[in-house]
């Protein structure tokens, strides 16, 4: 508020405001050492993990802009880019023709999905967050009926490769050999042991661009609108539960999208998990990189990415060097995705309060002022 | 007129979508390709096996195959274009021929008779289908490596 | 928030009285109405639609139950003791949904609590009975410490409690993954037999409290059927002391606080400490809750197991007509027995009539479906 805070002041308050990344830096920078991996290794590592997670951080992105908060239902996307993969890997077609059919197809999946978690969402204001993320089990189960028992029964799945030799369901994994990092290794540049996926950080270069551009269009200023105050956009003649639905839904789209670059670069699918850790691994990332429930940023992403995945590569080791018990770090890391997720939750919450607060506090003045006003009349 | 011309657009955009899916479901078809330097009958008449058939796609050697041998490549779309290397005896000139095959779009594993083939029998003698020997014994799925360790769903 | 303060309760006594009356027929409806509806609307009214849907569901499971093979007998009585095992856990959720805490998600803070009290319990050397006590004993104050701790944290942060509960007990259950493995245990039942320490991730209650308050006077007819007496008169003294706790003048503010925080400030009740007050209660049900559920099944689980526990509890509660600020005794008992009877039912009854295994997916589906709905209906008489 005061114009000339001392240094000791402004510094604390950087600190206050960043603390999970700083949190995350001095985690990493003890814990590198302690892991005795090599810089080539580590950097090749995280540029690879860069490549397949930026994108579908990305994603969550436009619903925080529509003040919906973190979009635990990113998974919904997860899920139709799989349904698309499974579709692609039976009908055989591979390499880059099969990632982009797979991506054309899980559209249309991934729409409908947007569609129903947006209009159950409109139905839960003031609780997005608590609903998506039971959205994310619930459309998980009806997901598992679908591949689990329809797919072979019903609709139409033949490759002995994806489906399980009881003749109905698709396997626990199913195999993208064929497929597999078909985007990375597209101009991919080798520069000193460390493989760079151009292709990839191309893609991603262009999302957020349309990101970018997306903030100032109609529809992007809309939504930050409604994510300032419903209230005041509806007045103002914007159509609130419309804008937060395709805000939701362009999402899915995308996460759809990041999925399928995810699992290219994996080369395999998991047909019954890959998705439903996906979106707590996106969400950590992004807090991590010192995003918050309503403000993130493209740097967030980036910063998120790196220091979250530094720490997953190097905590078990660095685990198994302190305490000779390599599950130590294994757990240290879960522990950390789901601390810092708490944090940044109880951060947001408490600041929040303490606007509202301040809010009611000014009005309250202002009130007394009017009234005193009066009394001097 | 605005939103006619916001529907041509949109449905012009689905339709572009949809001509490249349809255009990747034909060109990204995977196939996997066998060669045999096996000698074959056909109509009575039997192919002799040269002694060695060196397979080249694409300018890489994927095959070296003696008598009784086969090799495998994969390939995606139906041209499919070697070029065959063959000594016909110990010791002898290697000749190279230039070959494109067109493959079968419902068959995943292509057999293909490489004596058969030079001996320029019709195609239904040297192309066969590759039936995996049916080894279902559904052996414990390994987990895929990464990152795992979190609970799959609510339970 | 501010205009209403200058209501006219004055005197601390008549206040009470007035929270009272105003209050007590809000929170608990269906008893006083079902009295004078009968019994049969009255159940439909408090049942509500996708509860009646899955009662019939359970009802047609257990018709269907003898004709596909299987003993109607055995069912039941696999059904009752999944019953008495959960029905604590889910009394769990009763005091934060009263006092607007909501759907209390961090539940496996209070397992935990639980957890600890068990093992340490058996590592400090008690066998039988007297290590289930031992394990109670230990288990309240570690849930009363961490329950107050979590209380505080959900007073700071009131209106995204949901949320942060869920991963409140995440970081928690996370958190004991690496104290299971660091904590300096050396009972041999539960370490490690090869490292000689860390705990296992399953231990066996055999010798120690397995089936403690089962067998107590446990009515037993033939191979199949069992009644566990005990836990079961366990379950209903917790729910008696819960009711008359709810019934209590403390009770009443509590709930008062919950169905309209406003008021209830006004009204001279200490909103905050009500609030925490209501988690260190649901914490330490938690606890007891889990240990309860271990002398049923006769091991005490580690590691990952307590992530999985909070949702079916919630999904329980709400499948008895709980809402997300209202909940009842009847509401326990009812969303119990429906959750854990389709639970143990499916599998079996589904196996049989059309060979394949979808019990889970149907259950996943089901109490997700339920939460879902619970949390897009508009709160009845909600914060304002």
């Amino acid at each position: 508020m005061q114009e000339n805070k001392s240094f000791g002041a402004k510094a604390l308050e950087f600190i206050r405001n960043n603390i999970v990344p700083i949190l995350f830096i001095i985690i990493c920078a003890f814990c590198i050492p302690l892991s005795g991996f090599t810089p080539s290794y580590l950097l090749n590592e995280i540029v690879t993990r860069m490549g397949r997670n930026i994108f579908l951080i990305l994603c969550l992105l436009i619903p925080i802009m529509a003040g919906m908060g973190l979009n635990f239902a990113m998974t919904l996307g997860a899920m139709a880019g799989e349904i698309a993969l499974i579709f692609v890997s039976d009908w055989q077609i591979w390499g880059i023709p099969g990632v982009v059919l797979a991506m054309i197809l899980q559209i249309p999946f991934s729409i409908l999905l947007g569609l129903l978690c947006g209009s159950i969402l409109n139905r839960a204001k003031g609780r997005e967050m608590i609903t998506s993320y039971i959205i994310s089990f619930f459309m998980n189960g009806l997901y598992q009926l679908v591949v689990l028992f329809m797919m072979g029964s019903i609709i139409p799945i033949k490759h002995f490769s994806v489906k399980l030799p009881r003749g109905y369901g698709i396997r626990n994994t199913v195999s993208l050999l064929n497929m597999r990092q078909c985007l990375d290794n597209l101009l991919a540049v080798n520069i000193k042991g460390v493989k760079i996926p151009v292709l990839t950080f191309l893609i991603i270069g262009v999302l957020c661009l349309f990101i970018i551009w997306f903030r100032k269009t109609k529809l992007g200023q809309d939504m930050r609108a409604v994510g300032q105050d419903m209230e005041v956009a509806r007045a103002a003649g914007i159509n609130v539960e419309h804008t937060r639905l395709i805000s939701i839904v362009i999402s899915t789209v995308m996460a759809g999208f990041g999925m399928i670059i995810y699992l290219q670069n994996m080369g395999n699918i998991a047909t019954y998990s890959s998705h439903s850790q996906i979106g707590m691994f996106c969400i950590a990332a992004l807090l991590v990189g010192g995003a918050s429930v309503d403000k993130a940023s493209i740097g967030n992403v980036f910063l998120g990415v790196i220091l979250f995945h530094t720490m997953f590569i190097v905590a078990p080791r660095a685990g198994a060097a302190i305490t000779g018990d390599s599950m130590i770090g294994e757990y240290f890391r879960v522990f950390c995705s789901y601390g810092v997720i708490t944090i940044a939750l109880v951060m947001y919450e408490t600041k929040k309060r303490r606007s509202q607060n301040r809010t009611a506090q000014e009005l309250a003045r202002a009130a007394a002022e009017e009234t005193a006003k009066e009394a001097a009349k | 007129m605005k939103n006619v011309k916001r529907l041509v657009m949109r449905v012009a955009f689905v339709a572009v979508l949809l001509a490249i899916g349809a255009l990747m479901l034909v060109i990204g078809r995977g196939h996997t390709v066998y060669f045999d330097n096996k000698t074959m009958e056909y109509g009575g008449k039997s192919c002799e096996t040269p002694y060695k058939i060196v397979v080249y796609v694409k300018g890489e050697q994927v095959a070296k195959l003696y008598n009784g041998e086969r090799g495998m490549t994969t390939h995606i779309g139906q041209n499919f274009g070697m070029a065959l290397g063959i000594t016909q005896e110990k010791g002898g000139e290697e000749k190279i021929v230039e070959i494109t095959q067109k493959l079968p779009y419902n068959i995943d594993g292509v057999i293909i008779n490489l004596p058969g083939y030079l001996a320029g029998l019709p195609e239904e003698a040297y192309l066969s289908e590759f039936v995996a020997a049916v080894v279902e014994e559904e052996a414990p799925e390994e987990p895929i490596e990464g990152d795992e360790l979190m609970p799959d769903d609510g339970f | 928030m501010l205009e209403k303060k200058d209501n006219n309760f004055n005197s601390p006594s008549k206040l009470n009285d007035e929270l009272k009356s105003t209050i007590t027929p809000a929170a608990a409806p269906s008893k006083l109405q079902m009295r004078e509806m009968g019994p049969l609307r009255a159940m439909a009214a408090s049942f509500g639609l996708p509860r009646l849907i899955i009662a019939s569901f359970l009802l047609l499971m257990f018709i269907v139950a003898p004709f596909v093979g299987n003993d109607f007998w055995t069912q039941i009585s696999n059904v009752i003791n999944r019953f008495s095992w959960n029905a604590i856990l889910v009394l769990a959720m009763v005091p934060m949904i009263h006092s607007g805490c909501g759907l209390n998600f961090g539940l496996p803070l209070g397992i935990i609590s639980g957890l600890l009290g068990a093992t340490l319990s058996i590592e400090l050397g008690f066998t039988g009975p007297g290590s289930f006590l031992a394990a109670i004993a230990i288990a309240t104050p570690i849930a009363i410490v961490l329950g107050g701790g979590y209380g505080w944290l959900l007073n700071r942060i009131k209106g995204g409690e949901m949320m942060i509960a869920t991963y409140v007990g995440f970081s928690s259950v996370s958190f004991m993954c690496m104290m299971w493995l660091l904590l300096p245990y050396h009972s041999p039942t539960m370490v490690w037999g090869f490292a000689g320490k860390g705990l296992r991730t399953t231990i066996s209650l055999e010798g120690f409290y397995s089936e403690v308050l089962a067998n107590f006077l446990a009515i037993r007819v033939g191979e199949n059927f069992k009644i566990p007496t005990g836990t079961l008169l366990f379950i209903a003294l917790m729910a008696f002391l819960m009711w008359a706790f709810l019934h209590t003048k403390t009770g009443t503010a509590m709930t008062a606080v919950g169905s309209n925080p406003t008021f209830a400030k006004a009204a001279g009740v200490n909103v905050d400490r009500m609030r925490l007050l209501s988690v260190v209660i649901s914490t330490w049900l938690g606890a007891l809750g889990i240990l309860v559920y271990e002398q049923g099944f006769g091991f005490i689980q580690l590691y990952n197991a307590p992530f999985y526990m909070a949702l079916p509890t919630v999904s329980a509660i709400l499948i008895g007509g709980a809402s997300v600020n209202k909940a009842s005794i009847a509401n326990v008992v009812i969303g119990t027995f429906l959750f854990q009877g389709m639970v143990t039912m499916t599998p079996t009854v589904m196996n049989s009539v059309i060979h394949m295994d979808m019990s889970e997916v149907i259950r996943v589906i089901v109490s997700q479906g339920m939460i879902l709905y619970a949390l897009t209906r508009k709160t009845e008489g909600g914060g304002r």
